[in-house]
């Protein structure tokens, strides 16, 4: 089913994908499922650890983990920029070893006081565990002093045509993404962070994906969404640094210099309305996408990563790819060269209550060097145009200022914004 | 309620402040309340592939970390220190080749011998912990002195809220017995109060808290259902006090039977520690979501009894966690004015309003702020038993 990796791809994917026309393949690493991931400007430490500590966080162009658990924070009312500094401080101390395989703190076994770390992941790998964390535009706000340091980049998502969004599943002040393996391991690491910030942040939504819809390098096959379509062949991908510093990390251009090496991550909780999608024709199916469903090759094609023919036409003159095919829309050539990195995972949240069909779908997040260039454009334009959106729905959206790596122990999330 | 009970009671009135013993489940954690980490010494143990090689094989009694890494014996994975009869006064488990761990104890004076089980020559190392003054005198400690005030004044705290119970709710049986419903309705919230500051007291005497403070779903035949929430029902939903007498007869008899049992109870202060956050434990659950008043809803004023029985053991243990972590008090002193301050706005007359007017986000805010302050109490047990 993926008899040409590693070839050029003219592949976009569902919702805001794009792919730069005429990027070649980098070459391709030799990680496997098992090996290595590198943070940019990180190394692999031991089996199965992503750095931590590095240029840029890790968890953005780090190879695509299987599973995800995501999690929005508001800081608590009354609390101060110190309270932040302190909540990034411990949160940093505890993700090191989180992601290095260890326990938040050596466990004294005290039977007086209730254990430091949760202990569901005691005798489970590190699993490729990333902790990235980034900075919501309501932390800017007037509570923490920081109104001057919002970075122009980090604007409010303007609303889009067919948005569907419910606050409860919307924004927040932070946002951890917890990426690994294992599902148990991605769901400790975010459940430890809450604990430790009681008092300081609470929850304010939170979504499990349980596999990956992206790959972010050559080595990785193409995933497949819950539509039964290949996505993400065409991402950005670990091994293009240069296009990585092109599109997603942050350089000298901003106004905050804090956000140097950082990059900017928005996320949509996307529905899909998979009953209704089930009931249509293969060959609609496929007209929507412009793919053929089982190779997944563009329509007119024979392979997945044959150059998407977006000008043939039919013996009756009509376009092979049509005109809302997803594809064509979310095409580079058709977006002005624009990439994004996408990082999304199939999610379910069990049944719709109303009506009984499955809430499921693809919970989107991308990262980019700024959302008025990337996800903003794009999706404007898919959302108005894209013959996807009969079968989805946008119910839930936020953007995160995503600031750099860490450069070493005791140095901690914003440390040159909050210092 | 009906959560596990959180207090660990004393019967002896003669007891005394009596610190945990150690090796009670082979974890270990336990020493003289005057045993801060600065007053702590270390025992480094390596394991190895030939077993056990601690740095020192003795040492004076007292509170003691062991530190164990094990350097590379792939056979071994833990520790323990045995006492006499080859009793576990202490272990690491789980400390396979390249990691490191330890576990802390207060070692009483006498003949032990660390344990590495698959040591090839030095499987069982003799060690020996020699009487000290340290250990002899840490009742003399400021902070022990402290915990037993604490454990005294809280005692006469618990005895005190059960008598107001007692005579809250012989006035409250009165008025149903007189038939007057409306008079019977005023009276309600009162020993509901006094009930909650203490729950997990009366919590560690068998059926007596499901007696007096059942829900309906917390019994397996509603016909068998007793006590205030019985009478709730009622009084709030069937609007009458038909066949209430032998309810009201018998909560009386238990609030008295409660009065009886805690007369002489002493407590100790990880005991008052873990019944605080017990306290706050049982808010989250059951008022916090408007299950526990069902009919009257005075929620708040069970969630207010609660909060004032957790503050009013952490005020008798302030002095000494002053001393013994004193950051981690002044944290839960912050979280306990918020919480005061989060329950002020629904303050009506004496009372509060109905928890029906309460919103979904104002009860959520409640939540958060009941958690915050939870979090760091439940620190406390573990600090002021060492």
């Amino acid at each position: 089913m993926d008899s040409s990796r590693g070839r050029p791809s003219r592949r976009s994917a569902l919702l805001g994908a794009v792919g730069l026309a005429g990027v070649g393949s980098a070459a391709a690493a030799c990680a496997d499922s098992s090996g290595s991931s590198g943070s940019a400007g990180g190394s692999t430490v031991a089996s199965q650890v992503v750095a931590f500590h590095g240029a840029h966080q890790a968890g953005i162009a780090t190879d695509a983990q299987d599973r995800l658990a995501f999690a929005s924070f508001d800081m608590a009312p009354a609390t101060k920029v110190a309270d932040l500094r302190a909540l990034m401080t411990t949160w940093a101390a505890a993700a090191a070893r989180m992601t290095a395989g260890r326990a938040i703190a050596d466990d004294e076994s005290r039977p007086q006081s209730p254990p430091e770390d949760t202990g569901e992941a005691v005798g489970l790998a590190a699993g490729h565990l990333t902790i990235t964390v980034g900075f919501g535009p309501t932390l800017f706000d007037q509570r923490f002093g920081l109104a001057g340091r919002r970075p122009a980049a980090l604007v409010d998502l303007p609303a889009m045509p067919g948005d569907n969004l419910e606050a409860s599943r919307s924004g927040g002040d932070l946002c951890v993404q917890a990426c690994a393996d294992d599902p148990q391991v991605a769901f400790h690491a975010v459940r430890n962070l809450r604990r430790l910030a009681q008092g300081s942040a609470v929850l304010r939504w939170l979504e499990l994906g349980f596999g990956r819809t992206s790959t972010t390098s050559q080595t990785q096959a193409t995933p497949r969404n819950l539509m039964g379509f290949k996505d993400g062949t065409n991402n950005i991908k670990s091994q293009d640094t240069a296009t990585l510093a092109q599109h997603v990390w942050v350089g000298s251009e901003t106004d905050q210099t804090w956000m140097r090496g950082g990059s900017y991550l928005v996320a949509r909780r996307i529905r899909m309305l998979l009953e209704s999608w089930d009931r249509d024709y293969l060959a609609d199916q496929q007209n929507v996408f412009g793919r053929a469903k089982d190779t997944g090759a563009p329509l007119g094609t024979r392979t997945e990563f044959a150059t998407v023919p977006l000008t043939a036409k039919d013996a009756h003159g009509e376009l092979v790819i049509g005109a809302d095919a997803h594809i064509r829309l979310a095409a580079p050539a058709t977006n002005g060269g624009v990439r994004i990195l996408r990082r999304g995972y199939s999610y379910t949240d069990g049944v719709d209550p109303e009506t009984g069909e499955l809430d499921a779908g693809l919970f989107f997040l991308c990262f980019q060097r700024d959302p008025r260039t990337g996800f903003i454009p794009v999706q404007r334009r898919l959302a108005a145009h894209d013959a996807l959106n009969e079968y989805i729905e946008h119910t839930g959206s936020a953007v995160f200022a995503v600031p750099p790596g860490l450069r070493g122990d005791g140095d901690y999330w914003g440390s040159a914004l909050l210092a | 309620m009906r959560r596990a009970p959180l207090m660990i009671v004393a019967m002896s009135a003669t007891a005394g402040l009596t610190l945990a013993a150690c090796g009670s489940s082979g974890g270990g954690s336990s020493s003289a309340a005057s045993g801060s980490k600065a007053t702590k010494q270390t025992v480094s143990v390596s394991i190895t592939t030939a077993g056990c090689e601690p740095d020192k094989t003795s040492i004076p009694a007292g509170p003691t970390e062991f530190k164990v890494h094990n350097s590379g014996a792939a056979d071994i994975s833990e520790t323990e220190l045995l006492g006499a009869n080859d009793i576990i006064a202490g272990e690491k488990e789980n400390v396979v080749s390249g990691l490191s761990g330890s576990f802390t104890l207060n070692v009483k004076p006498g003949k032990y011998q660390l344990y590495c089980p698959g040591g090839k020559s030095k499987e069982k190392v003799p060690f020996t912990v020699t009487d000290s003054a340290a250990y002899r005198a840490p009742a003399v400690s400021a902070a022990q002195a402290e915990l037993n005030t604490a454990t005294a004044g809280y005692a006469t705290y618990v005895k005190d809220q059960v008598n107001q119970l007692v005579t809250n709710t012989t006035a409250f049986v009165a008025a149903i017995k007189a038939g007057n419903l409306a008079q019977a309705k005023t009276l309600y919230a009162a020993p509901r109060a006094n009930y909650e500051r203490v729950e997990p007291v009366a919590e560690s005497f068998g059926d007596l808290d499901p007696d007096i403070d059942a829900r309906i779903d917390d019994v397996p035949d509603p016909a068998q259902w007793t006590g205030f929430h019985r009478i709730e029902k009622s009084m709030y939903q069937d609007n009458t006090l038909a066949g209430m007498n032998p309810i009201a007869d018998k909560l009386l008899v238990d609030v008295k039977k409660l009065q009886t049992l805690t007369a002489t109870l002493t407590y100790e202060p990880a005991a008052l520690a873990n019944g605080a956050t017990g306290l706050l434990d049982e808010t989250g659950k059951t008022k916090i979501t408007g299950e526990e008043e069902r009919y009257s809803h005075i929620d708040l004023v069970d969630m207010k009894g609660n909060v004032d029985g957790a503050d009013q053991a952490f005020v008798l243990l302030q002095p000494a966690l002053k001393k013994l972590d004193p950051t981690l008090e002044s944290t839960i002193s912050t979280r306990f004015a918020a919480m005061y301050a989060a329950l002020k706005p629904f303050q009506q007359g004496s009372g509060y309003v109905s928890y029906e007017k309460v919103s979904q986000a104002q009860r959520r805010t409640l939540s958060d702020t009941v958690n915050a302050l939870a979090e760091p109490l439940s620190q406390v047990a573990g600090i002021v038993v060492g």
